[in-house]
């Protein structure tokens, strides 16, 4: 019976008593319509036999009298004619009511026929007149019928509201059941979610109904969680991964290290390089460390302005001998004097990722090339290099943690560059665009500070 | 002996510090908090602090500014985990005079003590000189012996870096932060790269060694023996 405390169940339970006394009203308003248009024809009837009878001559008017209560089956009619002290000269009424007065309209008295065995005396619709020589004409209706129409009536009235009545609270229950089971079912269901199963769905069908747009809605919430999840587990293997690498192979240069060194340099020589392992291993927790570090940093206080063709020159500077070595020409190319607003050493390190990443990927006797663009509105800092480029497929790919294309999968480096080139621009509210190969281009475009905003 | 005051509440990193620290000929005293530290500061006037970022008791910031503002100079190295460069700022600005994140290799901690113990006085010196390796910092010309060496500007500024600190070990960290100011660590390995160009130049092929190698930890620039 649990439905029964259900909202739902609540709800139909009471409309249907909504309904049910919407029902009664209009019953009993159609019953006193009826009812007072009843009286109505026959207080007509009434004031019609009474002006008969009265119009009648006095010798006729008897025997039209008992002919009137003769044709009446029902016992409804009354007639009868009294003298000035009241006693029956003719008709079927008892007696004559003491507050029925002659030449008045017609009204409800109580009255008894003559030859009634039955006690009490029923309502009667009736009218006196004043004949000749103090007679008194009285003709009446029983209305005591309309009491039956009322029966009639209720009698309808149970048996249509009744099973009416009956059918509401089944329907209330069963949708209240209903709405229970599928409550069930989704909690079931997400049950299995919270236990762990991703791919667990809420039912729904393909209906433009309440409970199946929201179960719709949540789903659709459920797979943009479970790619982020799936993502972010990636991300772990990924790290699980990048760091059992090194680890291993430290690992593996100790243990041959203690088992096979005779000397002290040959045992230093392998511990040296177990350091060089951990140490690595180090670099990426650290770079792990530093990029959450820097996407949970708001603008700092420590913004200040960046003149950005003197930042790319050094950079410029600081990777030259590298480029040299690989036979790849480093070049910068400025346009005046530019200046946004930034934290220097974080805007530095991100260029310096870009052209470390544009020199590693660049075939020798390839070229990098650094510029500074005035754009509309913004700033325009431009990587560009003949190596590879980034394909349309790689967009997203390359900002995820870890990512290293395959064609350059044997090129060193721990893959979190552009993960934290990215960072640093969204910090400083820069966009970061990678082009489409050939050739890769890279921009960071800063839009000018507005004036007013800080 | 120089005297090391060491401010770090973590029973094990002081135990390798002290013990590291030691071995080279160094005394240190320890202190696990903060409040304890600063009183052995002014008891034991330490010629170097090594002071962790965060303490019990008081924070090793307050440790420095209290420090500075009864106009103690002794310098300073900050430990923190926290790496942020914010920090680092706020680590210096109040009065540290180096800044080490955890976890660091020992050799990189031992190198910047040293460093800080043996800061160059400020000479008016126009010539370096260690060596047979003369700087001319108004010319801006070098020569060993009599052979001139061309250097290019950034050649030149990480040269007089390591002629002003001659016999000091220095790590590619603190050469990154020093000679090119950089605060974060590139994934290539530019100093290497820069240090060979310099080498190659400094040390001629008949000649013997200047610039040493240190495995795992940096370079030296020593005079010949």
């Amino acid at each position: 019976m649990q439905f029964m405390r259900s909202n739902t169940f609540h709800w139909a339970a009471a409309l249907a008593a909504l309904f049910a006394a919407f029902v009664t009203i209009l019953f009993g308003f159609i019953y006193f319509k009826i009812d007072d248009y009843l009286i109505a024809r026959s207080d007509g009837m009434i004031t019609t036999q009474v002006n008969f009878f009265a119009a009648l001559p006095p010798d006729r008017r008897i025997s039209a009298l008992d002919d009137h209560n003769r044709q009446d089956s029902r016992g409804v009619h009354f007639a009868g004619i009294f003298d000035a002290n009241g006693n029956r000269i003719a008709g079927n009424i008892a007696r004559l009511p003491g507050d029925l007065a002659a030449g008045a309209g017609v009204k409800s008295v109580r009255m008894a026929q003559a030859n009634d065995k039955e006690p009490g005396a029923p309502l009667v619709r009736a009218v006196a007149r004043s004949l000749d020589h103090g007679h008194v004409l009285v003709v009446g209706r029983n209305v005591d019928e309309t009491r039956e129409i009322s029966r009639v009536v209720g009698g309808t009235l149970a048996l249509g509201l009744l099973p009416a009545f009956c059918f509401w609270l089944l329907a209330g229950a069963w949708l209240s059941v209903r709405a229970q089971r599928r409550v069930e079912d989704v909690n079931l269901r997400v049950q299995r979610i919270i236990a762990g199963d991703l791919r667990e769905r809420l039912p729904h069908r393909n209906i433009d109904e309440p409970f199946s747009r929201l179960a719709a809605i949540v789903n659709g919430m459920l797979d943009e969680l479970e790619t982020t999840i799936n993502a972010l587990a990636g991300v772990g293997n990924d790290i699980a991964h990048d760091l059992r690498t090194p680890l291993t192979r430290a690992r593996l240069t100790l243990e041959r290290g203690r088992t096979n060194a005779t000397t002290l340099e040959q045992l230093q020589e392998a511990a040296d390089k177990a350091i060089a392992g951990i140490d690595q291993s180090l670099s990426i927790v650290t770079a792990l460390l530093r990029l959450a570090e820097i996407e949970n940093s708001r603008r700092s206080s420590a913004f200040g302005n960046v003149e950005l063709g003197e930042m790319l020159s050094e950079v410029c500077d600081m990777y030259e001998p590298i480029a040299e070595d690989k036979q790849v020409a480093l070049s910068v190319g400025t346009s005046g004097t530019l200046f946004v607003r930034g934290d220097r050493d974080l805007l530095l390190e991100a260029v310096a990722n870009l052209v470390d990443n544009a020199i590693k990927f660049t075939p020798r006797s390839g070229r990098v090339e650094l510029e500074l663009l005035r754009g509309e509105g913004e700033t325009i800092l431009r990587v560009t290099d003949t190596g590879p480029g980034i394909s349309d497929q790689e967009h997203e790919a390359v900002l995820r943690r870890f990512y290293r294309s395959d064609k350059i999968r044997n090129t060193p480096g721990v893959g979190l560059g552009l993960n934290l080139v990215s960072a640093i621009v969204k910090l400083h509210g820069f966009r970061l665009i990678i082009h489409s190969g050939p050739g890769g281009r890279v921009e960071i475009i800063c839009p000018d500070e507005r004036a007013g905003r800080t | 002996m120089t005297k090391v005051l060491l401010i770090e509440d973590d029973d094990e990193t002081a135990g390798e510090i002290t013990a590291e620290l030691a071995d080279r000929g160094f005394d240190v005293e320890w202190s696990s908090n903060g409040l304890d530290g600063l009183a052995k500061a002014h008891d034991l006037r330490p010629d170097a602090m090594i002071v962790d970022r965060l303490l019990p008791g008081m924070d090793g910031l307050t440790v420095i500014e209290s420090l500075r503002k009864e106009q103690v100079r002794t310098p300073v190295l900050v430990l923190s985990a926290l790496g942020a460069v914010d920090d680092r700022v706020r680590g210096l600005r109040m009065g540290g005079d180096d800044y080490l994140t955890k976890p660091f290799a020992v050799v990189e901690l031992v190198a910047r003590i040293e460093a800080l113990l043996r800061r160059p006085p400020e000479t008016r010196e126009t010539t370096l000189r260690v060596g047979q390796l003369e700087l001319d910092l108004i010319e801006r010309t070098a020569k060993r012996g009599e052979r001139r060496i061309d250097l290019l500007p950034r050649e030149f500024r990480l040269l007089e870096y390591m002629m002003r600190r001659s016999d000091q070990l220095l790590t590619r960290a603190m050469l990154l932060e020093e000679v090119w100011n950089y605060k974060f660590v590139p994934a290539t390995n530019l100093v290497d790269v820069h240090m060979g160009r310099v080498r190659h130049k400094v040390d001629g092929p008949d000649e013997a060694p200047m610039i040493h190698n240190v495995r795992g930890a940096g370079f030296i620039l020593r005079a010949v023996s």
